[in-house]
């Protein structure tokens, strides 16, 4: 503060050919003292009490929302269905059918012919 | 993820979108609040309440943000005009008992600082308000002249003339803290 003092007891008016000697170096300097010399604001609630005053935002926008989210998943879908191998999961899903009917149709024949030998070794007893 | 103020500003025009709002209120509400409490002669208490009504003032015209100019600078605007146009109404009230309680809490903070941080306050304080809030606008924040001029509402040629007089005014007050710095 003495340095203040003394350099305030030393200021006189400013002439124009001072005013408009300008020193780079000392705004640089001067900025980063000014920024270096303030403080980080602690929100402390100042959001939370600025959204809640809000007004709500207007149905226009939300329902161009909508649509936008209605939009996305149905461009998803589309892009889906385009990559989809359905061709192959069909074939496949055939194959696996036929081979099941054949599993289905031996378990069957397999039942009656032990139900056959069943009665057979039945009779026979 | 930190998207920029024009894609925040379109989410928030165009899909109502109030989150990406609050993500410009916790950017800015700092900067503002602080410039807000110099533009209030110090009472905390009131740059809040300013800058919390200047952000829903600027939320609730934010559709007609045309984007000329950067949401900061709009924001600042809206700020200054609420805070002078409160002046106007209210001269001078100012809460001294909220400037004294925030004093005494900044003298605490204010003995652990450096004396050129104190000599640097001492020094703005030498400066008339226009200049202050000139200097605090171009080279703290660093709005160009014609940002200033546009929030300040004067003419381009008064905040240069502003900022020149008070730069001249303290690289005097200055000289020593900055020779000290220069020579080491």
């Amino acid at each position: 503060m003495d340095r203040l003092n003394q350099q305030n007891s030393r200021f006189e008016p400013l002439s124009d050919s001072a005013l408009r000697a300008k020193d780079p170096d000392f705004d640089a300097w001067l900025s980063q003292q000014l920024q270096f010399d303030e403080p980080y604001l602690d929100d402390g609630g100042f959001c939370e009490r600025v959204m809640a005053q809000l007004p709500p935002p207007s149905r226009r926008s939300e329902r161009r929302a909508t649509r936008a989210q209605y939009g996305a998943v149905v461009a998803a879908s589309a892009i889906v269905a385009w990559q989809f191998p359905f061709d192959q999961v069909l074939t496949e899903a055939v194959q696996q059918t036929i081979s099941l009917y054949s599993l289905v149709g031996l378990g069957v024949l397999a039942s009656l012919v032990a139900m056959t030998g069943g009665i057979v070794a039945a009779r026979r007893g | 993820m930190d998207l920029n103020d024009e894609e925040l500003i379109r989410r928030i025009v165009k899909d109502g979108d109030q989150r990406a709002y609050g993500q410009l209120v916790r950017r800015y509400q700092s900067q503002l609040r602080f410039s807000l409490r110099q533009l209030c002669d110090g009472d905390q208490a009131l740059a809040d309440d300013m800058a919390q009504e200047a952000f829903i003032k600027a939320y609730k015209a934010l559709p007609a943000f045309r984007g000329d100019a950067r949401f900061s600078t709009w924001l600042y605007r809206i700020a200054y005009n609420l805070v002078m146009s409160h002046k106007r109404k209210n001269t001078p009230e100012v809460n001294q008992e909220a400037v004294d309680r925030a004093q005494a809490e900044e003298s605490v903070e204010e003995a652990q600082q450096l004396g050129m941080a104190r000599d640097l306050n001492s020094a703005m304080g030498e400066l008339s308000d226009a200049q202050r809030q000139a200097v605090h606008l171009c080279m703290q924040r660093g709005f160009s002249h014609e940002e200033a001029a546009s929030i300040m509402k004067l003419p381009l040629g008064t905040v240069k003339s502003h900022v020149n007089r008070a730069r001249a005014k303290l690289q005097t007050l200055l000289q020593a803290w900055r020779e000290e710095v220069v020579s080491g």
